[in-house]
């Protein structure tokens, strides 16, 4: 039997970072999946959806550039050939992350993992079953969609992964539940020009965010796109006929092609067998880790989706490669708390540190500074003029404590609020920092001009 | 005419309150039933409503002050209304000393965290300023130049620390510059909110360790910091430091501790609690100790070291844990109460001592405590007599232990108490006859069944 100094199992965006970090600190490395590298980020989430995104994206803004003197006629969308890019993005960054596993010397094995104690695991696959004895091991398994149960099994009937691998899209689609993923996947159907219907049981989609920030892209959604976003309303039943779907809600009875269930995610442990290793998880399935990603048993950590914290490629990553250094003997790090979320509705939405309301809600006084892209000269030129920016600050102190973006580029512009919330700075140290012109990162400056009512490029506040 | 506000009398024995908020300011429109301000007694926190409406023309007595009852604290009128200049009350007035150890032998004092005002003198020091670590000390008067003050305020350090050599030992720009040098400070690592929130909160980040990447300089560094600084306890606690500090400082303690073999009154009570009776086992143990405290009356008694009083009554006291303290609910004359009464109206005590709203009667006048831990699964404790009581009863987690029936190791459920005495009033002897007698009557179905049977 084989021995490894640490086996990660899942090569998604939490385990294949660790894997490789580990590898570079020196420890001899095994890493497991099941199905692709690359995980559900790279092959059913976040890399496919960004692919189709920004090919709908191209055809709308052409579509409406005529004001910006572009005349372009015949302008149609191949889905086919959109989805025929994807797939060869995906398969690019597959490999590539393949060819990094293996410059890194991480010994990769595919199949399914199981525990036999907690330093042995059995790998199933079709050429059969092999053992690994594992020194440390990285729970990096993710999560994956939950299909409401009063759902028909039927093939027009889908979560986001399968929604993601088809050749065509409907021309009418109802997404049930308005959380990130449900909109952007609906943003990107209505682009594509597909009557689109969102139902969502709370009083509001994308219900994380400041109500500010949550009417500015409801709007855009309901009066640009022309999605109808039904809150606070359940979906009754779905029947499946001959030419569709027939949905009932409450009064309305809608007939659509497809539902797109997008209501959560739950953890991947199935076939781990975790008991075996004494392994805790809380109620939901998720496997409890204190923050610096351990588990109740010493030589076990997880990473990711599958710890039921923040659900976020980029966060696992951070985790990943925390716990990697801590496997590996240096001092133990805690997760990082400052972690940028980004959305890719129509327009995009960004945030990072404290929402306005989760500022509030700790009983701190808060002050905002707010930027709208409509007064910001580079916004004007390029006919991105929709949206704003907003810092959340401590008026003790000046701190930044966090930062939200709703327009084109939001999920770009983020990374520096990110920087700034965790490198602690100020509001006037950010407002005196020199922000180039003509650009859309101006209106951090300007915001935070803004949290002291110094804002150039804006009338003054009224006085109350 | 404005009507006069005044600071309401809320229990027999409260001399005195202090205002700890006004839910008001002065303009505001009050109507009847509004909050107007929050009142700290030396026994509990209560809201105080509007009796009349109107405007809050003004407050005469800020928050913060202890003026005796019924002073005039504001007037609420109509606007415009002139407000008649009323005598200021003598504000801070010196508190008399706390607790002369000769103290007559009447009333005993009572409730744990709730002293009486007199005669055993309970009233609490006023708050004393906290003095900030690096707050100039009076002596040698501190003498600084502006232009060094500011520097030290820009860098949040502390510029009591500097030695200074200007005139008079006066402390310069050069001096402040001088000491940063020397104390490093141009290697220290920060980041500019932390930096921000030290200057605004005096911190001297000096005196500070970053736990940040490379030992820079956090918020949660300073905000530890700030944490660390001494701050007044709540008058809750500073009267459990004050009666408890006297009461074993000045009774001199000695503990006694049986098992008692809670087996047949659990599964007792379990049929009782079946056939819906609502008896807690601390309500066994109040009833079983008010019982037995009829028969030994030295044990109800107090004592001042030199007078000895016997209460004729059972004012059985409850602690009762709440957040940030604990507060003894007392069951007046228990002896008179049936075993059903005497469990409803601890229910009841325990209930408002959870919500607050005690009054002051209800927490005075006890002459003998149980403080139950049962439920924090603790094996036993040495609790501490409740000031002027003569003795207290701790109960410990009932659990299930090996014990030697008839020569033969069986399973039971124990739970043991421990009595803890004023050697002054009880001898060994009697604590321990006064402890087994309770725990006789705890392992004596028979006399339960005589008790729940009506």
């Amino acid at each position: 039997m084989e021995t490894f100094d640490l086996v990660v199992i899942g090569a998604g965006p939490g385990g294949y970072p660790c894997a490789i970090r580990a590898a570079q600190l020196g420890a001899s490395v095994a890493i497991i999946e099941r199905e692709q590298l690359g995980g559900t980020c790279l092959n059913w989430g976040c890399i496919p959806t960004k692919a189709l995104i920004s090919g709908a994206e191209l055809y709308s803004r052409i579509s409406d550039a005529t004001t910006r003197g572009i005349k372009a006629t015949g302008v149609a969308i191949d889905y086919a050939a959109l989805v025929a890019h994807k797939n060869r993005a995906v398969e690019q960054l597959r490999n590539g992350i393949n060819q990094l596993l293996h410059a890194h010397g991480v010994k990769q094995f595919s199949g399914t993992a199981r525990f036999v104690d907690r330093t042995t695991l059995e790998i199933k696959s079709a050429d059969g079953t092999a053992r690994l004895s594992a020194k440390k091991v990285v729970i990096a398994t993710g999560s994956t969609s939950v299909m409401p149960a009063f759902l028909p099994e039927h093939p027009r009937v889908v979560e986001s992964r399968a929604f993601l691998g088809m050749e065509e899209l409907p021309e009418s689609l109802l997404v049930l539940g308005g959380g990130y993923i449900g909109c952007e996947l609906a943003c990107m159907a209505a682009q594509c020009g597909v009557k689109v219907t969102i139902v969502e049981l709370l009083e509001d989609i994308l219900l994380v965010l400041d109500p500010d920030v949550r009417r500015e892209v409801r709007t855009h959604m309901e009066q640009k796109l022309g999605i109808r976003v039904m809150t606070g309303r359940s979906l009754d039943s779905v029947a499946a006929d001959g030419s569709g779907l027939t949905c009932k809600c409450g009064n309305d009875t809608l007939h659509v092609g497809m539902v797109l269930a997008a209501v959560g995610r739950r953890p991947v442990t199935d076939g781990l067998n975790l008991e075996a290793a004494g392994i805790k998880t809380d109620e939901r399935g998720f496997v409890r880790v204190d923050e610096f990603g351990r588990t109740n048993v010493a030589n076990i950590f997880a990473v990711g989706d599958v710890t039921g914290r923040v659900q976020l490629a980029h966060y696992a990553t951070a985790q990943g490669i925390a716990v990697a250094e801590t496997v590996c003997g240096q001092k133990p790090r805690k997760f990082e708390s400052v972690v940028p979320c980004v959305i890719f509705t129509s327009p995009e939405i960004a945030f990072v540190g404290l929402t306005e309301e989760e500022a509030r809600k700790q009983n701190r006084q808060v002050l905002t500074g707010k930027f709208r892209y409509s007064a910001l000269g580079r916004a004007v030129a390029a006919g991105e003029t929709s949206g704003f920016v907003k810092w959340i600050v401590d008026p003790e102190t000046d701190q930044l404590l966090g930062a939200a973006a709703v327009g084109p580029h939001a999920t770009e512009l983020i990374a520096e609020a990110a920087v700034a919330v965790r490198a602690e700075l100020t509001a006037t140290e950010l407002a005196h920092t020199i922000h180039a012109h003509p650009t859309f990162g101006e209106m951090w400056m300007e915001a935070a001009h803004a949290v002291h009512g110094q804002c150039i490029h804006a009338p003054p506040r009224r006085k109350k | 005419m404005p009507t006069p506000i005044t600071m309401p009398k809320f229990g027999q024995m409260t001399e005195e309150s202090t205002i700890v908020e006004w839910r008001k300011k002065e303009g505001d429109k009050v109507a009847k039933g509004d909050v107007l301000f929050t009142v700290e007694t030396d026994k509990s926190v209560m809201d105080v409503e509007a009796f009349t409406e109107g405007i809050l023309l003004k407050i005469v007595v800020p928050a913060g002050v202890a003026v005796p009852v019924q002073t005039v604290v504001g007037y609420i009128g109509q606007p415009g209304e002139p407000v008649p200049v009323t005598e200021v009350p003598k504000f801070g007035k010196p508190v008399p000393s706390v607790a002369s150890t000769v103290s007559p032998p009447v009333v005993p004092t009572t409730a744990r965290a709730v002293p009486q005002p007199a005669p055993v003198a309970a009233e609490v020091q006023p708050l004393q300023p906290v003095t900030v670590p690096h707050a100039p000390v009076a002596a040698p008067v501190f003498r600084i130049s502006p232009r060094a003050e500011a520097l030290a305020r820009e860098c949040a350090i502390d510029p009591t620390k500097i030695t200074g050599t200007g005139p008079n030992g006066r402390i310069l720009e050069r001096d402040v510059r001088a000491y940063l040098d020397a104390r490093g400070y141009h290697n220290l690592r920060i980041t500019p909110a932390a930096l921000e929130l030290a200057r605004k909160q005096k911190v001297d980040v000096l005196e500070v360790r970053g736990t940040g990447a490379g030992g820079r300089i956090t918020v949660a560094d300073i905000q530890r910091a700030l944490a660390e600084r001494p701050k007044p306890m709540s008058k809750m606690r500073q009267v459990i430091a004050q009666r408890l500090t006297q009461s074993f400082t000045t009774q001199p303690h000695f503990y006694v501790t049986v098992s008692v073999d809670m087996t047949e009154l659990i599964a007792f009570r379990e049929g009782l609690k079946a056939a819906g009776a609502p008896f807690t086992v601390t309500d066994f143990i109040a009833q079983a100790v008010v019982l037995t405290l009829q028969e030994f009356p030295v044990v109800n008694s107090s004592t001042d070291g030199k007078n000895v009083r016997w209460h004729s009554h059972v004012n059985l006291g409850i602690a009762v844990s709440v957040e940030g303290g604990l507060v003894v609910p007392v069951i007046h004359m228990a002896e008179e109460l049936t075993f059903l009464d005497l469990c409803m109206r601890a229910k009841q005590l325990v209930e408002k001592a959870r919500a607050g709203k005690l009054t002051p009667e209800e927490m005075s006048g006890g002459t003998f405590t149980i403080t139950n831990m049962g439920m924090l699964n603790v094996e036993s404790f040495h609790p501490i007599i409740n000031t002027g009581e003569g003795a207290i009863l701790a109960v410990a987690s009932t659990l299930k232990q090996p014990a030697v029936r008839n020569d033969q190791i069986v399973i039971r459920s124990l739970m043991k108490m421990t009595l803890a005495a004023d050697h002054r009033l009880i001898d060994g002897a009697l604590a321990a006859n006064f402890i087994n007698a309770i725990k006789a009557k705890l392992e004596d179905i028979e006399l339960w069944k005589r008790l729940t049977s009506w």
